[in-house]
């Protein structure tokens, strides 16, 4: 059973490599001249004002939480859905219920601005 | 169980899948910048080798001699493990796909899969979401202020895609009864694609998997005209070079991708007799799905990043979500 | 004609005003003169009660060594000729106060004269330098000021030809002293003093959202893919939304006015090409319609006809770029762009042929045009306004109007209302997309424009759709212009008089404005009665248009400012000068 996930193993490890080997290549052939206004990031030529690792916008985050919120769904989701052939109408019935649940969360955050931009 | 010959056969077909798709990365840039170019009326890069064949090596041969920078008060270890990070999911996700069917090659049997994993579906959500962190952190650790927000652009954007997206992948599932993509490809044999099936589920894994990759017209996170190029604005050389790799085999995933899943993957008419006719389709449907990505590059403007939000969580979420239970109930009433 | 609002009767101020205002007097000039005292009260009366409510140009002229005067033109938004209002100041109490409190489009106008004249304004919110750097000593454009390399005040410099050899002062005097730079200046580890004034400057917004979060000062640009060449904005950003921004200049300036002060009448003819170099026709029809009006002479029939083509042709060319640009801000990669250049390189080629120059034209003349048009050519323009074009204008539209990410890009987006339009000095499309129907073709009518029928298409909004669908309605009302002068254009000669190099202009002024693709384009130009301007100001649309774009973008998302930009259509030779 585990055998099937070996090969996905190998194919991994070669990507690693490819992966590392790109940067170690590039690491290698290219010039290296660093100087002070070459290391500055870039801020279409002008030196940046404030630093750029800071508190950012939380309506963020409020995706990020929201997003694990209803992945988890989608997740409860993939076993069902391979077997709903089998558990028929009860299996449905109860997950239609579960999605309407869900729903519901979906759409109080809608409705209390979540979803939106400003 | 696990002989020598097999782990050999795994390596090489890792190896072939990877060349391809290292291969395929730089033809697909030729491929864009020829038909682009047709489209707008222009020619495009013709002069490195026949039909500026050679023009994707000569570009990886600059990239290779180019410096690289590293911004001050960047983040140097996140910096350079963000495009590590992020090339991997593009260049292992296709290890599910079946090319074709099983054929025998030196006296032995080999199938045309890498794996053949039972939770087939569940892998190509779980890889995707990985490469979220390498653009994440790309945009992180630059010390930059466009590559910031370019990054946080693109982690709210793909992570809200892929709900839809997984929910997409549920259409064809549901009527296959099977996470195996060798059994989605089987069951499309026996009945129709479910591109006729399930048109619903084809048109919001489309729109949604532009987004997950960002592509235009859902390219915000790098969005030129704004962002200068967002969470890669700080990446030279060939570390940019890793950007735009796995951007393109990202592009030829979820080509390959859709093909299987709503366009019977390697099924054709006469693929059961000749098996080598497998790969061919395959490849063939590829080249025109990357057609109509390049085709809708060409076209569109840029959908704002408000509006490409809300139509991920208030239209495309909500409607895959009924696809599926729509679909699931029609198989329950059907059996 | 008939529904033309034509409005001929300027009151006559110095009688409406007695003691306040006096008729200006001096030969070759016309307005009224106001003393500093009486400005504010003066312009306040004209803008609320004589309804001159646009601000056209604000410049002032170093009369050395005796005075400073500061010239204002204003115009009716219904139409008419200008109310020209002048200030005389002593050159070193040079303070005259600000009208920005009643015409808000003087906000940069008035920070272009302190920062090239030395005027300051006194009640003026924001006055720093706007086209030279911080750090910079003296004010440019005084009479009295000399730039490096200086060899002499007017051209053609007596040193550059001694028996007919070319010899270079600058060879002789390298970094001669009068390069000034301020104490311990190393341009290495210099940074502008001016940019934190500029970043602090940037309001906080102080509306009442539960969510407190941290904005960023963004630069978007000097060196950014879409400011459309060297412009900045620094823009403060909570999240995706703007919350203040503000455009620095001056990036490409290179005092175009002192250059053109040294330069004879003529040598100024080419060096308007350069201000926005994609429309040079209408650069020269302006600055030759300022200098007509100095010298008295009038062009000959067929010579208005192919200027007015020309300009006609200028402005299809412009629109076709600048809707083509637009989209490539909205994210669309170079398709409607390249569209677009293809059909403008077909009017390129027409004016190759005329003037022998794609870009840089140099066509027009003082009295006529530099020569008539070659054999053939008038096939060409008849085939261009008759099939190709009127397709490929209708083409565009097709492809874009209707697109659904198009709509949802631009509309709404950038809104400028009517009244806020006409306060900021707002010209051209933009001020008829916010429903102003001000088009100088027809407002203030100049060259042979009145005999063509034509329409002025107007669209009420104010957005960055609105702005897109009036350059595809212009289009299509110049190619009726130039279908029916191409028709009607008589024979004869170009040329009034005899072309020489040296044009003899008698003393006074003149101001000079048309209608060019971008906005109103006008041109001041004094005369003493010698070779040289006295003085040559150009009142560049783009750089005044850019007056509205922070009440623009306030509010919007970071991906519109780029949308507003590219839909005022700027173009940075003009911007920066």
């Amino acid at each position: 059973m585990l055998m099937e996930f070996l090969p996905l193993l190998i194919i991994l490890l070669l990507a690693v490599f490819i992966g590392v080997f790109v940067v170690v290549l590039g690491s290698t052939f290219g010039p290296k001249r660093p100087g002070q206004r070459k290391n500055s990031p870039y801020e279409s030529g002008m030196v940046p004002y404030g630093p750029a690792k800071r508190r950012i916008s939380v309506r963020y985050y409020l995706i990020a939480v929201l997003f694990i919120l209803f992945d988890i769904e989608v997740v409860f989701l993939v076993p069902w859905a391979v077997v709903v052939r089998q558990i028929g109408v009860p299996g449905l019935v109860f997950m239609i219920i579960f999605v309407l649940i869900l729903e519901v969360a979906h759409l109080y955050a809608w409705k209390k601005g979540a979803l939106e931009w400003d | 169980m696990i002989d020598a010959a097999l782990i050999w056969e795994w390596i090489i077909k890792s190896l072939i899948l990877i060349i391809f798709l290292t291969v395929g990365f730089m033809y697909v840039t030729v491929y864009e910048r020829r038909f682009l170019a047709r489209i707008q009326s222009r020619i495009g890069p013709n002069r490195a080798g026949p039909f500026g064949l050679l023009q994707p090596a000569a570009d990886g041969l600059k990239l290779i001699f180019k410096e690289e920078l590293i911004p001050a008060n960047a983040d140097k270890f996140i910096f350079l493990l963000a495009p590590i990070i992020t090339v991997i999911p593009a260049l292992i996700v296709l290890a599910v796909i079946p090319w074709g069917e099983a054929m025998v090659i030196f006296g032995r049997q080999v199938n045309l899969f890498i794996s053949d994993v039972n939770v087939a579906v569940v892998y190509i959500m779980a890889v995707t979401s990985i490469s979220v962190y390498g653009i994440t952190l790309a945009g992180w650790s630059s010390n930059n202020k466009y590559a910031l927000l370019g990054g946080l652009r693109a982690t709210a954007q793909m992570i809200s895609y892929e709900l839809a997206l997984g929910l997409a992948f549920m259409g064809p599932v549901v009527l296959a009864g099977s996470l195996s993509m060798v059994d989605i490809v089987r069951a499309q044999q026996s009945s129709l694609w479910y591109v006729v099936l399930q048109p619903a589920a084809f048109l919001i894994y489309f729109f949604a998997s532009i987004a997950e990759i960002n592509r235009a017209p859902f390219d915000m996170p790098e969005a030129e005209q704004e962002l200068t190029a967002g969470y890669h604005a700080e990446y030279s050389g060939m570390k940019f070079a890793l950007f735009f790799m796995a951007e393109y085999i990202k592009m030829i995933a979820i080509s390959t991708i859709g093909a299987t899943l709503f366009f019977g993957g390697f099924d054709g008419p006469f693929v059961d007799q000749i098996p080598w006719l497998g790969p061919i389709y395959l490849l063939a449907k590829v080249v025109i799905y990357l057609g109509v990505l390049i085709w809708v590059r060409a076209s569109w403007p840029r959908i704002r990043y408000d509006r490409l939000m809300q139509l991920g969580w208030k239209i495309m979420f909500p409607l895959a979500l009924l696809n599926v239970i729509i679909t699931a109930v029609v198989v329950v009433l059907v059996n | 004609m008939e529904d033309q609002i034509f409005v001929s009767d300027l009151p006559s101020l110095d009688t409406l005003y007695p003691g306040k205002v006096t008729l200006d007097t001096r030969s070759g000039y016309s307005g009224f003169i106001v003393p500093r005292e009486f400005l504010l009260e003066v312009s306040t009366e004209i803008h609320d009660v004589w309804g001159y409510d646009m601000l056209s140009s604000i410049t002032g002229v170093d009369y050395f060594p005796e005075k400073m005067e500061v010239v204002y033109h204003f115009y009716r938004s219904l139409g008419g000729g200008a109310l020209v209002l002048k200030v005389q100041v002593p050159r070193d109490d040079a303070v005259v106060p600000s009208i920005f409190s009643i015409y808000n489009g003087a906000e940069f106008q008035e920070r272009e004269a302190w920062d090239l004249l030395g005027i300051k304004f006194d009640g003026h919110p924001d006055l720093r330098r706007i086209l030279m750097w911080e750090g910079f000593e003296g004010f440019p454009l005084r009479k009295d000021w000399k730039e490096a390399y200086y060899e002499g005040d007017t051209k053609p410099f007596s040193s550059r030809w001694p028996e007919g050899v070319a010899e270079h002062s600058e060879n002789k005097n390298i970094f001669n002293d009068n390069v000034k730079y301020p104490e311990n200046f190393d341009p290495d580890k210099w940074i502008a003093s001016g940019e934190e004034a500029l970043y602090l400057g940037l309001q906080k917004s102080e509306n009442g959202k539960d969510m407190e979060t941290e904005s960023i000062v963004i630069n978007l640009g000097p060196q950014h893919p879409s400011t459309h060449g060297v412009f900045r904005m620094a823009a403060l950003v909570d999240g995706e939304e703007i919350v203040d921004l503000k455009p620095a200049f001056g990036y490409l300036h290179r005092n175009h006015e002192k250059i053109g002060e040294r330069n004879t009448f003529l040598q100024n003819m080419p060096f308007t090409d350069r201000l926005d170099y994609i429309s040079s026709m209408s650069n020269n029809f302006g600055y030759a319609l300022a200098v007509e009006k100095l010298m008295g002479v009038k062009p000959p029939e067929r010579a208005e006809y192919i200027r007015v083509i020309m300009a006609e042709l200028t402005r299809i060319e412009s629109h076709f770029m600048s809707t083509g640009f637009l989209l490539n801000d909205l994210g669309a990669f170079f398709t409607p762009a390249l569209y677009a250049l293809k059909e403008r390189e077909l009017i390129l080629d027409v004016f190759e042929a005329v003037s022998g120059s794609r870009m840089m034209c140099n066509y027009f003349r003082f009295g006529g045009v530099v020569r008539d048009l070659p054999a053939g050519i008038q096939e060409t323009i008849k085939n261009l306004a008759f099939e190709r074009l009127p397709g490929k204008v209708d083409e565009l539209d097709q492809l874009l109007t209707e697109n659904e990410i198009v709509r949802s890009r631009c509309m709404g987006i950038g809104v400028l209302t009517a009244e806020q339009a006409i306060n900021l000095s707002v010209t051209g499309p933009i001020l008829r997309a916010s429903g102003v129907p001000y088009d100088i073709r027809r407002a203030d009518p100049y060259s042979i424009y009145d005999r063509f029928d034509f329409d002025i298409p107007v669209f009420y909004h104010g957005d960055v759709y609105d702005r897109y669908l009036i350059r595809i309605e212009e289009m299509r009302q110049s190619v009726r212009i130039i279908q029916q002068a191409i028709t009607q254009i008589p024979e004869g000669p170009v040329f009034e008089g005899k072309p020489q190099y040296q044009v003899r202009v008698p003393a006074g002024e003149a101001y000079g404005r048309v209608e060019a693709p971008k906005g109103e384009l006008g041109f001041y130009v004094v005369s003493n009665g010698q070779a040289n301007p006295w003085r040559y100001h150009v009142r560049a649309p783009s750089f005044i248009n850019l007056t509205s774009l922070r009440q623009m973008c306030l509010k919007y998302k970071v991906a519109d400012v780029i949308a507003i930009l590219g839909s005022i259509d700027i173009v940075l030779g003009e911007v920066d000068r």
